[in-house]
């Protein structure tokens, strides 16, 4: 060995040899067979950023992610070309993207600061509305099933496809079949030899993005027929059935695959950008009056930080206590300029109450009970979302990147504080990547995750 | 209420510095040609650098030059792929004038500018490691006056005062990009200077045997009024401002210890072997503070832990004719820097040096050497913890020089 190093080096100096290294492997698919790859999910599979669907965002979803290091495996890799019911513009559907632009408080127009705007230009494109309006494999074939907003709950409900402007665009029969039908006429196309599937976030998140609205005690009573109310917690046995209908369905064709779990909201922009104390006050004579004007209640305001006044779940004004929540939306002209939060209440549907907070985590660990158990019992992988999240709040550091749930300066999440910017979407594929590789003892390469962009600015 | 929701840090990752792959022990052309060794044997006034005890044994005034030429290519590789490091090319040079005043006499008097510190690294910009590092350049000259005095015909003494100055620039991208998705990117650029010392005992036991003993102390580079240049999309101009900064870097001190003899008794042959100490742990973190700061420009912290080393150099000159002399030599110089700190700005690892030279005597008073020194580090399997940065790194360097001295 030392032999061939001086043999090199003398060859080096008579020659302009470069040094260079190559510890790439190739990757293999081990006992998995990528051939042909389905995802199923909710707005985070499908793509969604930005407080919309586009189609930029579409192409950064992870399951792209996913199918680019599937297809680079030579045996069992992923064939074809990956098919989503792609949009044609970057305009947002059916809303507008949010952008990164300049907010300009109501009653100062001098006091601006850098936040999420909506998309200026915004025009609903003609052929973005329009259904069935994109490629698809020789048979018709889309691996991507994904509908931004479906819930568990949602697969039994006759006629899904028609209220979900995201399902309208693809589904095979939007008014006269379930969500369950659209899958198993999914999975007959495609024939699917692997498949992830990512659901039940909405079936939490729907009431806690309302502000926990509807009923949280998972005993929500139907609307109508089975159709559970979006402001409500699912009840445990819809979610346990509709889950294990769908997996099984999955599984007819002998795929092999990946169940994600639910995050926790408590790791999400959405719900930790706005601390309960966020109510800054900079004079002693502001907190003062505010001290005086709650003087029946004994609530003492001091310079600096202080709990946000509130109105809770029963529409009672009450300061906010450590742990609380309050969402991404509230706004901010009515905080800064109207007295929110310190003469007059938060409104109810912008505050998440500590019991609120323990419905939302109850039924968010039950469902990843739920979840749990179905990958052990089909022998899928589970990947543990909801702990790797809970890892990101402190930070994750990446080729000098350091990613956080920090709204905005985090890089992970995209400007609606729920959803993912093309770098986290690849965080996440990696995430799943590591789970597939070691139940499947595949050696699926990672991402660069770099490689992919983060919140872009003007 | 929180008034800029663009708060906390849009992190500046970081950045390191210098490791024994900015030490350039490239200041004589015989010594380099013989592992880099010369501490003991005073061979010409390029003793002002590697003894200035020395200098009081040079039998008159000499005037010394040489040029080197640095070509240092780096390799990175990870599992997802490889990259290399854009072609540089930096010439240091050494100008020394000194010796004894006249014949005989036991006072040696000298000058030298000598380039002890330097090199960069320059990746392509769109690398994995863009966000630690870009590009990073750093020259460093040193001025030494030195006074050296033959104490008995066993023992001379010499010391030199050092005056330093060098350049800085830095590159990197900042994990903030505009609609185009191009990052945005940070440049530092500053001038540094610092002062030290140089002394040596230069013992002499026999015509076939010679010690060396030196120190060069630690030169504390200040940086101050450094311009620090952000290219950010517009909106974060504000966020990101054009700014100054300040940093000091410390280069280390090395205490070298050495021996030459003759062995043969037709008194061609000299080998000489030198141990290098070098008290890189004084380097223990690395701060760069702005002028201006925002809730996102903060002052960047880096930590290092390097670790002294000890240097082994080996060299032989043989005498052919009065006129040809051929020199050759090897060296093995561990890195300081230990694993998890091995940031791609230097991504330094141990390093194998052979190194071979020549000498003509053309003319009486004239002498012309030409070295090469090849360089390789060991590939090695680097973390960089603080940036989460990992990977495979091996470095090549080939280092052509030439140089010319005059007797007076």
């Amino acid at each position: 060995m030392k032999k061939i190093y001086t043999i090199g080096a003398l060859a080096c100096l008579f020659s302009a040899c470069k040094p260079s290294v190559n510890i790439t492997t190739p990757p293999t698919a081990g006992e998995a067979v990528f051939t042909n790859y389905m995802a199923i999910g909710n707005s985070l599979t499908a793509g969604y950023a930005d407080n919309s669907l586009y189609a930029t965002g579409q192409i950064n979803s992870y399951p792209q992610r996913l199918y680019e290091q599937f297809s680079l495996i030579q045996v069992h890799g992923a064939r074809d070309k990956f098919y989503q019911p792609l949009l044609h513009s970057d305009m947002g559907y059916p809303g507008p993207r949010k952008v990164i632009g300049e907010t300009y408080s109501f009653c100062n127009p001098l006091d601006s600061s850098i936040g999420a705007v909506d998309l200026p230009y915004f025009s609903q494109d003609v052929e973005d509305a329009k259904a069935n309006n994109f490629p698809v494999g020789p048979n018709g074939q889309l691996n991507n099933i994904a509908v931004p907003g479906i819930r568990v709950a949602d697969y039994p409900v006759m006629g899904y496809g028609f209220s979900n402007p995201y399902a309208a665009r693809f589904y095979h029969n939007p008014a006269g079949g379930t969500p369950l039908d659209e899958l198993k006429f999914r999975v007959d196309n495609l024939h699917p030899t692997f498949f992830t599937m990512w659901l039940g976030a909405n079936d939490v998140l729907g009431y806690a993005t309302a502000g926990g609205q509807g009923n949280g005690t998972m005993n929500a009573l139907p609307a109508v027929l089975n159709y559970y109310s979006t402001n409500d917690i699912t009840p445990r046995p819809v979610f346990e059935n509709n889950y294990d209908t769908a997996v099984q369905l999955s599984i007819s064709t002998g795929a092999r695959g990946a169940l994600i779990n639910i995050p926790d909201i408590k790791s999400i922009p959405f719900f930790t950008t706005i601390p309960a104390n966020g109510l800054f006050i900079s004079r002693q004579s502001l907190a003062d009056s505010l001290t005086a004007f709650y003087a029946s209640r004994n609530y003492v305001f001091q310079l600096g930080y202080n709990y946000f006044i509130i109105e809770d779940n029963a529409g009672i004004l009450r300061q906010a206590v450590p742990g609380e929540l309050i969402l991404l939306t509230t706004p901010m002209d009515s905080i800064k300029c109207r007295g929110w939060g310190s003469y007059l209440p938060i409104r109810k549907q912008y505050v998440l109450t500590t019991d609120e907070i323990q419905f939302i985590d109850n039924a968010t660990a039950r469902y990843n009970e739920i979840i749990a158990n179905e990958a052990v019992r089909n022998n899928l992988t589970l990947v543990d979302m909801y702990a790797f999240m809970k890892t990101l709040p402190a930070g994750q550091v990446y080729n000098g990147i350091t990613y956080n749930t920090q709204y905005i300066t985090g890089q992970a999440w995209s400007l609606d504080g729920v959803h993912l910017t093309p770098r986290g979407y690849a965080i996440v594929a990696n995430q799943i990547i590591d789970a597939i590789n070691t139940k499947y003892h595949s050696t699926v390469t990672k991402i660069d995750v770099n490689k992919y962009n983060g919140i872009l600015f003007p | 209420m929180k008034k800029h929701i663009l708060a906390a840090s849009l992190a500046l990752a970081s950045f390191s510095s210098f490791g024994a792959g900015f030490q350039l022990n490239l200041q004589g052309l015989r010594q380099l040609a013989m592992g880099g060794s010369g501490t003991a044997w005073p061979w010409d006034a390029s003793t002002i650098f590697y003894n200035p005890g020395g200098l009081a044994r040079l039998k008159n005034i000499q005037v010394y030059g040489s040029v080197m030429s640095i070509n240092p290519t780096t390799a990175y590789g990870n599992f997802q792929g490889s990259s290399r490091s854009v072609q540089q090319s930096f010439t240091p040079f050494n100008f020394y004038v000194g010796g004894t005043v006249r014949e005989n006499s036991r006072l040696g008097l000298g000058l030298g500018i000598y380039t002890p510190f330097g090199t960069g690294l320059k990746w392509d910009d769109n690398w994995a490691g863009r966000y630690i590092v870009q590009s990073i350049d750093l020259k460093c000259v040193f001025v030494q006056p030195t006074i050296s005095y033959r104490l008995t015909e066993f023992l001379s003494v010499g010391a030199g005062f050092v005056y330093a100055n060098g350049n800085f620039d830095f590159k990197a991208a900042l994990p903030v990009q505009n609609l185009d998705r191009q990052d945005a990117t940070i440049a530092l650029h500053g001038n540094a200077s610092g002062a030290g010392f140089n002394v040596g005992l230069q013992m002499k036991a026999t015509e076939h045997l010679q010690f060396g003993l030196t120190y060069r102390s630690q030169v504390n580079m200040d940086l101050s009024g450094g311009s620090a240049h952000f290219n950010v999309p517009n909106i974060l101009r504000n966020t990101f401002p054009n700014t100054t900064f300040e940093t000091a870097l410390p280069l280390p001190s090395v205490l070298s210890a050495g021996i030459g003899l003759k062995p043969l008794t037709n008194e061609r042959l000299t080998l000489q072997l030198d141990l290098n100490y070098t008290g890189w742990n004084s380097y223990d973190s690395l701060r760069i503070n702005f002028t201006d700061h925002t809730n996102s420009l903060k002052d960047m912290h880096a930590p290092r832990h390097y670790r002294n080393t000890l240097t082994t150099r080996l060299g032989g000159n043989y005498k052919i004719s009065k006129v040809v002399s051929v020199m050759g030599g090897a060296a093995y110089d561990p890195t300081p820097v230990t694993n998890g700190f091995v940031s791609p700005d230097l991504p330094d690892a141990d390093r194998v040096i052979l190194t071979c030279g020549a000498s003509i005597k053309p003319i009486k008073r004239i002498t012309i050497l030409a070295a090469c020194e090849f360089v390789t580090s060991l590939k090695r399997d680097a973390k960089y913890n603080y940036g989460n940065f990992n990977g495979t790194y091996w470095t090549q360097a080939i280092t052509p020089g030439i140089g010319v001295y005059y007797n007076f």
